[in-house]
């Protein structure tokens, strides 16, 4: 325990490591199921309820939790609709909801470093966060051994999948749920607006040629511990913010993938 | 002797004023390949969807084998329309098929090597989706839906945008089934010679014009002057 006191980037890289792992691979599965725009909707969601949790005296991650999860039963209500339009609906209400979290910082005249929020504040990360993280990849883990096969059959064929007795409202839901935690559990790492290009990067690399979901989502976490733990250590030694030197790396990395992929 | 039969089915989309099938029935024979053809509109996906039991009809009744369709849904498979699938999704050929044992008892190699053997793409076992024809994709998700243990397997305009000789060699295979004693029923937009490939014909347009043998369909149909304008290629 002291030498972890006394060597304050051993957490922090921790987070990198788990993270990096975690968002590809969930990203891999977003992707695969189309659902990368509920992703941005519930990450902008999350903001509201960071503000509410401080403002009540709770622990900031709950409330960003429980607002990221309204966000993903709204987008599972959006996305259940499809109407023409809701690319653009749900769009809306991710700019709203962002807007809706900064007013309420302002009315609530509550402290929030919403800087640390928006893009991430690695270098300061404690154990709370490597708990949030830890818990988020467990249940990850658990969606992945009892929903894979699940999964698998809703993001090829969704009608399907029900036509054969797989409850798709409740998978797409746990789906869902799954999403928030990661989001919430990234905000150390790289914040909940650009945790977006942890998401999607490594997992379009990942997918490249790959024969199976587990084969693109193992694919994707290598390639995104190597994005992540490289972001960290530049960070370090030039000096600047580890969240956003992470998702430049990211788009540098689209560079890597084939223009003439065959995948997704 | 029938071993499906759907008697006065009707059926309307919540929200919309009109029925989309109006008292039809038809009757399936164990061991037959049945067309359904029939316009765009007509009515054929959802009567396929109703003799899956993916809808419930809002008046009639579905009986395999003289049991309600309820209780043996299992008997009937439906392969869906290849637009409604995800053929970006990364899995290979032999990940699709061994789904159709999806929610049933586990696929054996044997039975995933016979599934493939029967439809013709033993060698494309290994490649992804993505990488193949349309035709071969269509066959591959034929191999799927012949992997359920059903008996009875409903085709949804299987023959879509595949060129003639892969259309050819499709209702071979088809053919090649029905021969076997599965009993298929296939929604197409086939019209002309090309029906004589079926044992027999149901046409549909929200109601049934005509059913029979194909010959008898046809001279029925012509009769009816709009069915031709309006129906195939």
């Amino acid at each position: 325990m002291s030498f972890i006191n006394t060597n304050w980037w051993i957490i922090p890289l921790f987070i990198t490591c788990f993270s990096g792992a975690l968002c590809p691979a969930m990203g891999t599965v977003l992707i695969t199921h189309k659902r990368l725009l509920q992703v941005n909707l519930i990450s902008h969601c999350v903001l509201p309820g960071l503000a509410l949790a401080v403002a009540l005296g709770l622990d900031a991650s709950i409330g960003g939790v429980i607002s990221g999860l309204l966000g993903a039963l709204l987008a599972e209500k959006l996305t259940n609709k499809r109407s023409e339009n809701y690319a653009a609906v749900m769009n809306t209400i991710l700019a709203g909801s962002l807007g809706l979290g900064i007013i309420l910082i302002h009315l609530l005249g509550i402290r929030i470093d919403l800087e640390a929020v928006l893009f991430g504040d690695l270098l300061t990360a404690n154990w709370g966060d490597l708990l949030r993280t830890l818990i988020s990849f467990l249940m990850f883990v658990c969606l992945m051994i009892f929903g894979y096969d699940k999964l698998i059959y809703v993001g090829l064929d969704p009608e399907g999948a029900d036509a054969n007795g797989i409850n798709v409202s409740s998978l797409n839901l746990a789906l869902g749920v799954t999403t928030a935690l990661v989001i919430v559990s990234s905000m150390a790492a790289v914040g909940v607006i650009l945790v977006i290009a942890l998401l999607s990067t490594p997992a379009l690399m990942g997918l490249v040629q790959a024969s199976s979901l587990r084969v693109a989502m193992i694919r994707s976490s290598i390639f995104g511990v190597v994005i992540s733990v490289l972001g960290f250590s530049l960070a370090i030694l030039f000096n600047l913010a580890p969240g956003p030197l992470i998702s430049i790396l990211c788009v540098a990395s689209l560079a890597l993938i084939p223009a003439e992929r065959s995948s997704v | 002797m029938a071993n499906l039969i759907a008697e006065n089915l009707t059926y309307s989309y919540s929200g919309q004023g009109y029925s989309a099938l109006d008292d039809v029935s038809v009757e399936l024979e164990r061991g037959t390949l049945t067309a359904l053809v029939g316009p765009n509109g007509a009515g054929k996906s959802t009567l396929l969807r109703l003799l899956q039991g993916q809808h419930k009809p809002n008046k009639g009744q579905i009986n395999v084998d003289g049991f309600a369709l309820d209780n043996v849904r299992h008997h009937v498979a439906l392969m869906p329309q290849r637009s409604l699938l995800n053929w970006s999704f990364p899995i290979t050929v032999e990940g699709l098929v061994s789904l159709g044992r999806a929610n049933h008892s586990k696929s054996t190699c044997c039975e995933l090597e016979a599934a493939l053997q029967r439809v013709g793409i033993t060698d494309l076992a290994k490649r992804r989706l993505d990488s193949l024809s349309g035709g071969q994709q269509q066959k591959a998700l034929l191999a799927k839906t012949l992997m359920t243990p059903a008996k009875i397997f409903l085709l949804d305009e299987p023959c879509s945008s595949l060129d003639p000789p892969t259309r050819e060699q499709f209702l071979i295979i088809i053919r090649q089934l029905a021969d076997s004693g599965l009993t298929l029923f296939v929604s197409s937009h086939e019209w002309g010679k090309a029906l004589n490939a079926y044992d027999k014909v149901v046409a549909l347009d929200k109601i049934v014009l005509a059913k029979g043998k194909p010959q008898e369909v046809q001279e029925r149909l012509e009769s009816i002057s709009c069915m031709s304008n309006h129906c195939c290629a």
